[in-house]
């Protein structure tokens, strides 16, 4: 391509092309310019602008409807009752619904998610309730509700596609103790998947883990936004640089427990990263001894782990993909440490 | 009604009565009406509004300056578009964008980026419209651009002065060499110089017709392509006409084409400096030594077209040389243009008018061909001198494609 030709002149010089790359969700008439209009670097929600540079403005959660700062606590404990056998009952609505989320300013993704949310809600229950899920597809295509878990095979929503209008209970006992998930298993599985259609599931052992300060969710996952079978973006709670524009705040010397879920579509491996610290690893939470104490691990699509750490230093510390790709296109964000 | 006013209109066309006026205007009271029921009504049962938006993007001139990239974009979709994020290189980066990231139909908007670029190195640049399409542009190797400062402007002369001005000049002094030449050589001279415009003009047509895919929709680069030639082939040959009906001499006849030629020649060459230009100024053209050299060999030969069909005359030497930079001095104003402010629909138009310009004159170049071979018709040695111009100007391309 570097014999310019004179013709190839032209081409590069400056007269680029366009391409219209993929096509798109419609959506009606989107947010315009001036918010959009930029700060290039004093953009930066609370710190230098030092470290990513990220997207430019900021989305509307309201709209969304829900904002990934509350996601990161927001455990669902379900509607509590005992069943006549003195098992603890826990009982979920889920339904599916088409919704337009601004997944970076300006752009509109037309998702598919559960009760209107990205990820879906953090189911968390003891180990040997019994799950109860109302499951209602309010969506024009077929879905699913697929768990990670110790299930009969007619819960395990694969084969039980639910129509438009449908519904459809799933009903189990939570087993194995451990971090899980559940996604839409409906064909096509990466289409169904990557439209926004996963969720983290905490099974806690009977007996608890250890008391921390706090306890916070990341599902990892990325949107192709013109549908090439590609991830424009990639975040942590569906918002891209949400948690660099917000910084995660908690004090020096506290303990906190990630539940770390990778759903991420399309690109075999993801990864997490803490800065200038590391953290003890327990691979699906199913062992209540670490495995491993690291700053970095790996997890390909579905893997999960849960992370204890503790800050000594105030100060503010990025994490991210150590695919530092996909931290540029939105997997980032940073621990702001205070004393 | 319908036959009495076909008489009426086949046997007094000059009669412009009310009742013609009112038969003229009745389709075009019915059409409003269609356009107003169309309007009005969302497309009268035709589900008009596409599935998704439908949004084209030009980019027009890609500006590096140390720590910055400027794009400039046109929009050349049938409806707004509203820019909302930029990748460079698989990053997610700010910018800034002047006058507004809602761009309307045909508005341009200029987008900044400070983005630490690195000298020679590739970047590709997707801008993401609040549809979700993306438009992807590249910067094969990324140098400051150039502005418009004294020594800038100098090199582009100069790059204009190699390959346009002086190998058409060194052309042009062939021509006493040439005069001694006999009738045959002198035919064959000429046929040549109609297979070097031949090869010329296909190649700018190709040229314009390549640039005019790329460019936006509400341009109709192929037809404008298609006007550039057509206009300019018509007016040169209606100026043509008029000079020998005004009855000048032969000899004048010849200058004028020999005028021509040199018109057509400049054109193309104005192409080639705007193409050379544009390159140059973002650092994308590997314009080496070899390349200079070749387009002076290449365009040596232009200088020869030029002169052949005055050679039974005797043009003063101003006029050669003013032929020979009417011939060659275009290339400079084409690397000002083209390195300076870039506009693709006028490089067309420019690369349109020189194809329409060279054929006209291969078209003159042909009748005095004609004339002269009407006494002594030399078929072969016209057959051996188009294959050689033609082949002339293919194995110096060689050299710089």
């Amino acid at each position: 391509m570097n014999t310019v030709t004179r013709r190839d002149f032209i081409r590069y010089g400056s007269a680029g092309v366009l391409g219209a790359a993929g096509l798109v969700s419609i959506m009606g008439s989107q947010q315009k310019s001036a918010s959009l209009l930029p700060a290039p670097t004093g953009g930066h929600g609370g710190h230098d602008g030092l470290s990513m540079p990220g997207v430019t403005g900021e989305v509307n959660h309201a709209a969304n409807g829900f904002n990934p700062t509350d996601l990161l606590t927001d455990f669902d404990y379900g509607k509590v009752s005992t069943l006549p056998n003195g098992q603890t009952l826990r009982e979920y609505d889920f339904f599916a619904v088409t919704k337009p989320i601004e997944v970076v300013p300006g752009i509109q993704f037309e998702a598919w998610t559960y009760n209107g949310r990205i990820p879906g809600p953090t189911i968390r229950v003891t180990e040997g309730d019994h799950v109860r899920i109302n499951f209602v597809n309010g969506t024009a295509h077929p879905h699913t509700i697929h768990f990670h878990g110790i299930h009969p095979g007619n819960m395990d929503g694969v084969y039980e596609v639910v129509p438009t209008g449908g519904k459809f209970t799933y009903e189990f006992d939570a087993e194995p103790f451990g971090l899980h998930l559940y996604h839409c298993h409906a064909m096509p599985l990466a289409k169904h998947i990557a439209k926004g259609l996963y969720g983290a599931f905490i099974i806690d052992p009977k007996d608890g883990r250890p008391k921390v300060d706090h306890e916070l969710v990341m599902v990892m996952s990325g949107f192709d936004i013109d549908f090439d079978g590609q991830n424009e973006f990639y975040a942590v709670n569906a918002i891209p640089f949400h948690y660099d524009k917000n910084p995660i705040k908690f004090k020096v010397g506290e303990t906190v427990r990630v539940y770390l879920v990778n759903i991420l579509e399309y690109d075999p491996i993801n990864s997490f990263h803490i800065h200038a610290n590391f953290f003890h690893y327990y691979p699906t939470g199913t062992s209540l001894t670490p495995s491993e104490y690291t700053d970095t691990i790996a997890q390909m699509q579905a893997q999960r782990g849960i992370l204890e750490f503790t800050y000594g230093y105030p100060g503010k510390y990025m994490f991210h993909a150590h695919k530092t790709e996909f931290a540029e296109l939105g997997w980032t964000g940073v621990f702001e440490v205070e004393e | 009604m319908t036959t009495r006013t076909t008489t009426t209109s086949a046997t007094s066309p000059r009669v412009l009565n009310w009742k013609t006026l009112a038969l003229f205007i009745v389709p075009i009271l019915l059409l409003l009406g269609v356009i107003a029921l169309f309007w009005f009504t969302d497309g009268a049962g035709l589900k008009v509004q596409p599935v998704v938006p439908i949004e084209h993007l030009t980019f027009e001139q890609t500006i590096l300056r140390p720590g910055e990239i400027e794009l400039h974009v046109q929009n050349t979709g049938p409806q707004e578009t509203t820019i909302a994020q930029i990748k460079i290189n698989d990053a997610i980066w700010p910018f800034t964008v002047s006058p507004s990231n809602t761009i309307p139909r045909l508005g341009r908007a200029a987008l900044t980026l400070k983005y630490a670029w690195v000298q020679a190195e590739s970047y590709e640049i997707n801008l993401f419209s609040s549809n979700s399409i993306a438009f992807t542009t590249n910067i094969a190797a990324a140098a400051t651009t150039a502005t418009a400062d004294t020594k800038t402007l100098l090199s582009f002369t100069l790059i204009g002065l190699y390959v346009g001005v002086i190998p058409v000049l060194l052309g042009i002094f062939w021509f006493p060499a040439l005069r001694r030449l006999g009738p045959r050589a002198l035919m064959f001279l000429m046929a040549i110089t109609a297979g070097l415009l031949i090869f010329l003009g296909i190649d700018a047509t190709s040229e314009a017709l390549e640039l005019a895919g790329d460019l936006g929709g509400p341009f109709q680069g192929v037809g404008l392509v298609g006007i550039g030639i057509v206009v300019t082939f018509l007016l040169l040959d209606a100026i043509s006409r008029r000079q020998v009906s005004v009855g000048r001499s032969e000899a004048a006849q010849r200058m004028t084409i020999a005028l021509m030629i040199a018109i057509g020649i400049g054109l193309h060459n104005l192409g080639e400096g705007l193409a050379i230009g544009a390159s140059f100024s973002v650092g994308a053209a590997s314009l080496g030594t070899f390349l200079v050299i070749g387009f002076i060999i290449q365009n040596i030969t232009e200088g020869l077209g030029i002169i052949v069909p005055v050679l039974k005359d005797q043009p003063s030497v101003p006029h050669l040389l003013g032929m020979g930079l009417i011939g060659g001095g275009p290339a400079i104003v084409g690397a000002w243009i083209g390195g300076l402010t870039y506009s693709q629909p006028l490089a067309v138009l420019f690369l349109a008018v020189g194809s329409g310009a060279i054929f006209e004159v291969v078209y003159e170049i042909a009748k005095l061909i004609q004339k002269d071979g009407a006494k002594h018709p030399m078929p072969l040695t016209i057959f051996s001198g188009v294959t050689t111009g033609m082949l002339m100007l293919y194995l110096t391309g060689l050299l710089i494609k």
